[in-house]
């Protein structure tokens, strides 16, 4: 839209003094066609690997495609998304997502408030605490989740260790696995742990835009640094808490390593013995190669789309709200 | 794109090898083919996993074939068979030879087209020199062979002569095997010795479910791919309850960190182990040797894996690559891997040769392993494993664990173990 804008003013201006007709050829071209050329790149790797793959899975959602038997093909139209619709497996899936999601999104971005609010004050090696925060972020998701398997495993974890020093669980070590409550503790402090130094500094970055004599002006009329963080500070940083409640909530629907690797053996992609900590991406992913049915797991992957998209919306609109009505 | 790239991050530094080594090797394959019109220049990428004793044997070949070179590519188990079947489904990729293990062969053996049948290589000779089940498990319906078998894995138990000791119990391989001709007196045998030391008996219930149900004449399924959940799962079920019951279970996920670990802190005192588990004890606790002997298994024989050497036909090399794999399963090669790591031949002429049986490990005090599983190889009735044997196998050791964890009583899990395994047979 704007670029024709841009266009519509500039064409009227040779009429003053038209130029010589090569150069004005070159003109146009320089003007219509090299804004496009410029962002080409962009969007032919993005029809590559994004569109085509995002079609094409389409595609095969509509189809039977099962590796282990060549024989099962052909179209299958909505019969993929009806199975889905009775599926216990992909139902059970999605409370899981939903409640790791719940415990990993809203304590990450609560204390990455604090963490932001406590590193936008004068610190000495302000620097060094905030490249800090970032380790985690920094870290392979890999590996860390492969030291926290270890940190929260039954007979010689870590966690149980810091939990018998306060005399919990000596007599029965907790078994972090074997529960839901427990796993779902498990992973989403893995998540939090990688994700709360980056959202701190998205909002410390936020934070310094902020004029100092607001807050002044704030402290004169007596209001506390509890109200000016939630009066002045979150309103003022909004657009930043939106971008990372989107983000992870994007991400949160997404939880596939954590998950994975927690499992005692990740090969089998069972989310616990009795799957009660199998998110959906680990269902697509076991549906898939697996069980080597691709139609059904291209079918749970556009569900999976489509919930992210209603999640992130009804997010964005109720961190519209939090800051605008005031 | 990204979340695969991060699975192959996921399975640790052999899944990221084998990524490796599959980026290297195509590559290398490709050159050799370009150069075999100038000096025959060819190499075979293998894919298996766990050690199949073959970093010798390849050097020898290698020495005798000068126009080869061998790509040993070890994985994990799961992980070398999802990957070939990607491989075989996207036409490309695929190593020149792969392992296949038992339980996956009836899913490979469907998509025989997609294999170079051997028969037409000539193995067809090699027909009578093996077990007949394990001839036939290899081949289509159709007749194609796609797999020359290299071990089988017979059961016997495993058990630590200190522990045994310690508590009170015989560590005389023949005394042991007295203590529990059957699966009931087992667990008596295990009560006693949790009893008297406060220990585990054995590392997880599942392998003890496994066993069993290998010594049934029906598995999971029958011939017509029908689940049949009353007849030997039901029988390695019990046995499973009654241990964990019992509190014989160390509840240890079996070729996991914490089961290696298991090893090492005297977590469980037997295990039962076909001839292929002799060289991952060896590998997991070297520091054991000479604590380890080895007994008869309660019930009598069953069997636990076992593998083929396949050849896809998608490979560019696939003569150079029959040639490997024909030579590897030659009576002399099949000797040279029973000693290195223990697996067992599955032509049954080699359980006559005085090489394999005057051998004795002397890792497990000097065990005669030759006689041991021969004997145990050759008295195999084998039993059909269906097309979803494995996904129904995962589902009911699931149930097995929640019990493990305390998440299920023991009196409802059998209800929901059959529940679980109509639900994977559907999958």
């Amino acid at each position: 839209m704007s670029l024709t804008d841009v266009r519509a003013m500039r064409t009227e201006e040779p009429k003053h003094a038209p130029p010589p007709r090569a150069k004005f050829w070159l003109y146009r071209f320089d003007t219509k066609t090299v804004p496009y050329l410029l962002i080409a790149p962009f969007f032919i790797l993005f029809a590559i690997f994004g569109l085509f793959p995002i079609i094409f899975n389409g595609v095969v959602a509509l189809r039977h495609w099962r590796l282990d038997d060549p024989t099962l093909t052909g179209w299958a139209g909505m019969e993929n998304f009806t199975k889905l619709a009775s599926d216990t497996d992909f139902w059970d899936a999605l409370v899981n997502t939903f409640g790791i999601f719940i415990l990993s999104t809203v304590p990450q971005l609560l204390i990455a408030l604090m963490l932001a609010n406590l590193l936008n004050r004068k610190l000495r090696g302000a620097t060094f605490w905030r490249i800090g925060v970032l380790l985690p972020y920094v870290t392979p998701v890999a590996a860390s989740t492969l030291v926290f398997a270890v940190f929260f495993s039954r007979d010689y974890g870590m966690a149980n260790w810091l939990l018998s020093l306060v005399g919990f669980g000596e007599e029965q070590p907790l078994d972090w696995r074997a529960t839901t409550w427990s796993s779902w503790i498990a992973i989403a402090t893995m998540v939090n742990w990688k994700w709360i130094g980056y959202n701190a500094l998205l909002y410390l970055s936020a934070m310094q835009a902020i004029p100092k004599d607001v807050y002044e002006a704030a402290a004169v009329d007596g209001a506390g640094p509890w109200r000016q963080l939630w009066r002045i500070t979150v309103p003022m940083i909004q657009p930043v808490v939106l971008f990372t409640v989107i983000l992870s909530t994007i991400g949160g629907l997404q939880l596939f390593n954590e998950p994975m690797l927690f499992d005692e053996n990740p090969a089998l992609a069972n989310g616990g013995y009795d799957h009660q900590w199998r998110t959906i991406a680990q269902l697509i992913y076991k549906v898939g190669w697996r069980d080597l049915n691709l139609g059904y797991a291209a079918a749970m992957s556009w569900a999976l789309f489509l919930i992210i998209l209603i999640v992130a919306a009804i997010n964005a609109l109720a961190t519209r709200r939090l800051g605008g009505g005031k | 794109m990204e979340r695969f790239g991060r699975r192959a991050a996921r399975v640790g530094a052999a899944g990221l090898a084998a990524a490796l080594a599959i980026a290297g090797c195509s590559g290398q394959a490709l050159e050799g083919n370009d150069s075999s019109t100038e000096g025959g220049q060819v190499t075979l990428k293998v894919n298996f996993w766990g050690d199949m004793g073959l970093d010798q044997l390849k050097a020898k070949y290698e020495a005798d074939h000068p126009n080869v070179k061998i790509v040993l590519n070890s994985g994990e188990y799961n992980a070398q068979h999802e990957d070939l079947q990607k491989k075989l489904v996207a036409g490309s990729g695929a190593p020149d030879i792969s392992a296949v293990d038992e339980g996956f062969i009836v899913q490979f053996r469907s998509q025989a087209d997609q294999f170079v049948n051997l028969n037409d290589k000539g193995a067809s000779s090699f027909e009578s020199k093996y077990l007949p089940w394990k001839w036939q498990a290899s081949q289509s319906t159709d007749g194609k062979q796609i797999g020359l078998g290299t071990d089988v894995g017979g059961l016997a138990m495993c058990y630590r002569t200190d522990l045994f000791k310690a508590a009170g119990l015989p560590t005389d391989r023949d005394a042991v095997s007295k203590l529990w001709p059957s699966w009931d007196q087992f667990i008596e045998t295990g009560k006693t010795y949790t009893a008297k030391t406060g220990k585990k008996f054995v590392d997880s219930a599942t392998n003890l479910f496994n066993p069993v149900l290998s010594q049934q004449p029906v598995g999971f399924y029958d011939q017509q791919e029908t689940l049949q959940m009353e007849g030997g799962p039901k029988a390695g079920f019990d046995v499973a309850m009654k241990a964990i019951d019992a509190g014989l279970s160390a509840n240890l996920a079996s070729f996991q960190p914490n089961w290696d670990q298991g090893f090492t802190k005297d977590q469980f005192a037997v295990l039962a182990c076909p001839a292929w588990m002799l060289g991952h004890i060896q590998k997991t606790a070297p520091n054991q040797a000479g604590k380890w002997d080895i007994a008869a298994i309660p019930g009598g024989g069953g069997n636990w894996g076992g593998s083929w050497w396949t050849i896809p036909k998608q490979g560019k090399n696939v003569d150079e690559a029959y040639k490997f794999v024909e030579w590897l399963v030659q009576p002399e090669q099949q000797i040279e891997v029973f000693k290195k790591v223990g697996n067992l031949p599955s032509q049954p002429e080699l359980y006559q040769n005085k090489e394999i049986l005057d051998f004795k490990k002397e890792f497990f005090t000097n065990a005669p392993t030759g006689q041991i599983f021969a004997t145990t190889a050759a008295n195999l009735k084998p039993q059909y494993l269906g097309k979803k044997n494995g996904p129904t196998r995962v589902a009911v050791e699931n149930v097995i664990n929640r019990v493990q964890q305390g998440q299920l009583k023991s009196a409802d899990a059998w209800a929901e173990a059959v529940k679980e395994a109509e639900k994977a047979s559907k999958s």
